[in-house]
């Protein structure tokens, strides 16, 4: 009792302050980055949203400490139905989220070590072995992680996660619902829809097994509903970049994405959209731009490289290059605004089913032709991440095509999403620059 | 001088060979650049050996290293083996020896009895090997016999990356390029090959072994510091240490050897 | 006879299609009731056939980059279409971009075998799945799957199988060397199945009365495929044998079980009768403990795991498997291929440094 008190007391009072605290603390540490021209930033204006994501962040975060025997903890993939699991109450962790912190705070490397040391091959993604370097170590730049009582995977990113899963129930000895979603090729058939449907129903009575709570079909109605808004407030912020100037970096994006990938199905999530929403309505009603001078729209595809956002995006932004759109935060739009409160299980099980990454190659072309159109970009960045097979297999061919359909300009940029050691500054920046010079 | 037992270690980049008596002692040795006709290379480093040791054609001849199948020779076991036994008739304890040679590092954890218990090598790739070094090196013209004076001063290592000899290369030419002091590039060097090294020796170790090193690599008093660190613990300098494996192959010819 | 002309001359002589299938576990009674003959394609080892490789970034395993140049370079002509197991990420795009983008024309079908532990789901979505699939084959084969037709593959694969088993289990009291044993098991990748039961029946029939008790240090392989093939020669001059094989391609598809009743339940039960393979399990546990049965039983002293550059399936084991052994003080060597036709020299250094090791008898 006096633990879950605890535990909400967390989210709601103490975290706000703590993470101004953060904030003051950052603004007086010196920060690294290149030294660009003269010293006037490309970028236009920070967004005021920003001081909110990173209280609404650090308050998840903190909460966190206190979730272990206060409420059930489960840690969930990005692709997973978390719409299941939070009317049970679960306070839920993403360990890609937490593994990307990790790769903003380079802190990759370390971590991947101890994973390494362990017997994990460095060949596996980077994201495993952030994790389960964390898991070995203890170490975490959240000031620390709650255990899980359940681990919650889907298969609709990649099947990766599902060994990387199998060996935190192994270590951790806890229960793993997987929702194994078949990849689709063309259409899937109707014995896929129900086989979604019926581990979907499985992984409810896992989760209510160990939460010790049956599901409430009004409180799985109403997250649903609020998934749903969720993902369509996204959108909305996503679509303001279709403004010229787009009011905001595609690389902001990547930051602002945090709280539909782990707080999706919340009310603070959905408040948290509609101010950033109104906020970027109001830039592109006023002109005001996410870099002073936008000469360039990119689009930007797979997952961002995390210890190298502000390199490549200072380098870009110098010369008036943007993302304007990415097919990774796009993702969320698209998925979540599917789910329907009157039919939970089974718009669930089509909405995640049908997420970019488990369909087929023509589907993602037609995304990203789709993106590119609506967002009117001159160019395309295509990352070709080591770590992400299913994202990047394919590139090569995508990359011709986007080339020869749309007369884009097309550059496949060899890294990984949270690794440095795969990551060389000095060969990027050339590769990145002669792709900007040819739009000259 | 009687010598009782010959070995070679016919390795890619330098051939050693060596000659011992009975109680494993060294007597004479050979080192070379490494000919690509290894037959006729070993033929004349054996028979020079022969001569100056007294060691009639009833001396066994043990065989190691990258060409060891191309020698005819009374045993040929593998290089793994033969540094196991080679460094702990030095030694004269068990451990983990770490060499790293000109072209692959080897990581062994040597037993009670000199015998392998686990093994690590690098993969195909020079950046865990004396390569990595020798190539950049090279480009800064710096001759490996004054790579320790260049690595002696107070300057702070500047990080160089360790993922791949090529990458290195060129981010130490832009380093050059941006001025930056080259003693701290010499000792950023020293410190990326020590990580590689050391992430391999963490694969094949248990903790709390004493660290022994051999290798030509070893012969580079920076590189032992930098492992040192790297490592956290204190490395020892086998004597002769690029000899280790041509001493375990001719130990494995002596009466009395053991087998396998 | 190269495979393809081997595959011409079954559609001359006895009027049989052919399909190309993709490692690793498929349903292989399907096909052969159709009459169609199923051709794996495990590679091929070597470069890659074409520059397709190119079209798959060098960081994905051989097995798909070398597959994809095979089937692009028309190496598959003589087929009539191609099967790809929804086996792991990397071949799930395979199958996409050969098909779909360019690389394989012809007729291109899926299976999903279902992952996780078994659940009632899993089993109504694997009928599902096999029911899907031969409908594909039918059209495929251009005529309908009969009942009676479907049994009698059963029947057959279960034969096959047990004598797979036996061949396995022999080793070298077959009377073959190592190299020669494993031609002839992987010759079931592309035989006919009624010629490779010939060939299993004759090979134990063979076999020497009175053996002698096996030498060389017996080892647990687990891992991808035997390729190199060379490896196999290594191991056997080397002064080692394969005690027990958990090989994806070889062992690991035994299903050492009799199955019994209506064709469609047989063929569910001798799916889930396979060894336990991180492409399809949740369970890593279960895994383990079942090479931990392999070892004990076959009295093997060192295991080695050989796995494919890349593959992630395998290389998220691979701690495991190291902690059980060590636990036991087994030694483990974990050694990579990248579909060479022939073994590095640091493979076959390491592999025999390993036998050394073994025979050292000291090991700890």
């Amino acid at each position: 009792m006096l633990r879950r008190a605890r535990y909400e007391l967390a989210g709601r009072a103490v975290s706000p302050f703590l993470s101004r605290l953060e904030g003051w603390r950052r603004r007086l540490r010196p920060r690294p980055g290149r030294s660009g021209r003269g010293g006037a930033s490309p970028f236009g204006p920070p967004l005021e949203a920003a001081r909110k994501l990173k209280e609404l962040m650090t308050a998840h975060y903190f909460q966190g400490r206190f979730a272990e025997g206060a409420v059930p903890v489960a840690w969930v993939t990005s692709g997973f139905p978390v719409e299941l699991l939070r009317p049970l109450g679960y306070h839920t962790l993403y360990p890609e989220n937490h593994a990307a912190l990790c790769g903003v705070r380079r802190l990759v490397p370390a971590l991947s070590d101890a994973a390494e040391h362990e017997g994990y091959a460095r060949d596996l993604c980077s994201y495993a072995r952030t994790d389960l370097g964390s898991l070995l170590t203890g170490e975490t730049p959240a000031g620390r992680l709650p255990r899980p009582d359940l681990l919650a995977c889907c298969t609709n990113i990649c099947q990766t996660v599902l060994y990387w899963y199998r060996a935190l129930a192994a270590r951790l000895g806890v229960p793993l619902v997987l929702v194994d979603t078949p990849y689709v090729y063309g259409e899937a058939p109707p014995h896929h829809a129900a086989y979604v449907r019926a581990q979907l129903e499985e992984a409810v009575a896992v989760a209510e097994r160990v939460a010790r709570r049956r599901l409430d079909p009004a409180a799985l109605r109403e997250t649903v509903r609020l998934a749903r808004d969720g993902s369509r407030l996204w959108g909305e912020c996503l679509e303001t970049a279709t403004a010229r100037p787009a009011p905001w970096t595609g690389f902001d994006g990547f930051f602002h994405i945090a709280p539909i990938v782990t707080l999706r199905g919340t009310e603070a999530c959905n408040a948290y959209y509609r101010l950033l929403r109104d906020e970027l309505r109001e830039r592109v009603r006023r002109g005001v731009g996410g870099l002073r001078e936008e000469r360039h729209r990119l689009l930007w595809d797979n997952l961002p490289i995390w210890f190298a956002v502000r390199e490549v995006s200072s380098l870009l932004a110098a010369r008036g290059f943007n993302f304007v759109c990415t097919s990774y935060t796009n993702a969320w739009a698209e998925a979540g605004s599917r789910v329907d409160p009157d039919d939970p299980l089974g718009s669930v099980g089509l909405a995640y089913t049908h997420v970019i990454l488990n369909q087929d190659l023509p589907h993602r072309l037609d995304t990203l032709r789709r993106l590119a159109r609506s967002y009117g970009v001159d160019g395309a960045v295509l990352h070709s991440d080591r770590s992400c097979k299913p994202y990047s297999i394919g590139q090569v061919d995508l990359k011709e095509r986007l080339a020869r359909e749309l007369g884009l300009r097309v550059l496949l940029l060899e890294a990984d999403h949270d690794d440095p050691r795969a990551w060389s500054s000095e060969q990027a920046d050339t590769r990145l620059t002669a792709f900007m010079e040819a739009f000259a | 001088m009687s010598a009782a037992a010959l070995g070679v270690d016919a390795g890619s980049t330098t051939c050693k060979a060596v000659a011992v008596d009975g109680a494993g002692r060294v007597l004479a040795r050979r080192v070379e650049p490494a000919s690509p006709r290894v037959e006729e290379q070993v033929e004349r480093l054996v028979a020079a050996l022969r001569a100056e040791a007294g060691a009639g054609p009833e001396v066994p001849l043990g065989a190691t290293g990258y060409g060891r199948k191309r020698i005819r020779a009374g045993r040929t076991l593998t290089e793994i083996t033969c540094h196991a036994r080679g460094a702990f008739s030095l030694a004269r304890r068990p451990g983990l020896l770490v060499d790293v040679g000109g072209q692959d590092t080897k990581i062994i954890r040597v037993g009670p009895s000199g015998e392998v218990l686990d093994f690590a090598m690098n993969d195909k790739c020079a950046a865990g090997t004396g390569r990595f070094l020798e190539v950049i090196l090279g480009r800064l013209q710096i001759p490996m016999g004054e790579v320790a004076a260049h690595a002696a001063g107070p300057a702070a290592p500047v990080p160089v990356s360790s993922t791949c000899t090529v990458f290195a290369e060129s981010e130490v030419i832009s380093l050059v390029a941006n001025g930056a002091p080259l003693e701290g590039i010499v000792k950023g060097l020293h410190r990326a090959l020590a990580s590689r090294v050391a992430a391999l020796a963490r694969g094949a170790s248990a903790g709390g072994l004493d660290v022994l090193m051999s290798g030509g690599v070893a012969l580079n008093g920076a590189m032992v510091e930098a492992l040192r660190e790297a490592l956290g613990r204190p490395v020892a300098v086998v004597p002769e240490p690029q000899l280790v494996g041509a001493l375990g192959a001719a130990l494995s010819v002596l009466p009395g050897a053991p087998a396998a | 006879m190269t495979r393809r002309e081997y595959i011409l001359a079954q559609r001359a002589r006895h009027g049989r299609r052919a399909l190309a299938v993709l490692p690793v576990a498929y349903p292989r009674e399907l096909p052969t009731a159709l009459d169609l003959l199923a051709v794996e394609l495990w590679g091929p080892p070597g470069p890659p056939r074409s520059d397709a490789a190119g079209r798959i970034q060098a960081y994905v395993c051989p097995v798909v980059r070398n597959a994809l140049a095979f089937l692009a370079a028309g190496g598959a002509d003589a087929v009539d279409g191609a099967l790809f197991p929804h086996t792991c990420d990397s071949l799930q795009q395979l199958a996409t971009l050969a098909a779909d983008l360019g690389g394989w024309s012809r007729p291109a079908l899926v299976f999903q075998h279902p992952r996780g532990p078994g659940r009632a789901s899993t089993r109504a979505f694997l009928d599902g799945e096999l029911r899907a699939l031969a409908a594909g084959l039918e059209r495929l084969a251009g005529r309908a799957l009969e009942p009676e037709r479907l049994a009698w593959a059963i029947d057959l694969h279960e034969e096959i199988d047990g004598l797979r088993a036996a061949l396995l289990d022999l080793g070298p009291r077959s009377g073959l060397g190592e190299r020669a044993r494993y031609a002839l098991l992987r010759r079931g990748e592309w035989l006919w199945p009624e010629e490779h039961l010939a060939e299993l029946r004759a090979a134990l029939a063979a076999r020497p009365p009175a053996p002698e008790a096996p030498r060389g240090v017996p080892l647990l392989v687990t891992g991808y495929v035997p390729e190199p093939m060379a490896l196999l020669d290594v191991l056997e001059s080397a002064g080692a044998r394969v005690a027990a094989d958990d090989w994806a391609a070889v062992g690991r598809r035994v299903a050492r079980t009799r199955t019994e009743g209506e064709p469609w339940a047989r063929l569910l039960a001798r799916h889930e009768a396979l060894p336990p393979c991180p492409t399809r399990a949740a369970d890593q546990a279960g895994r383990v403990r079942h090479l931990e049965g392999l070892l004990d039983r076959s009295g093997a002293r060192g295991v080695l795991v050989h796995t494919v550059k890349f593959c992630e399936p395998e290389l998220f084991d691979v701690p495991a498997i190291r902690a059980a052994f060590a636990a036991r003080g087994v030694p483990v060597l974990h050694l990579e291929t990248e579909l060479e036709v022939e073994p590095p020299a640091q493979a076959v250094t390491r592999v025999e440094a390993f036998v050394e090791l073994l025979s050292s008898g000291r090991a700890a």
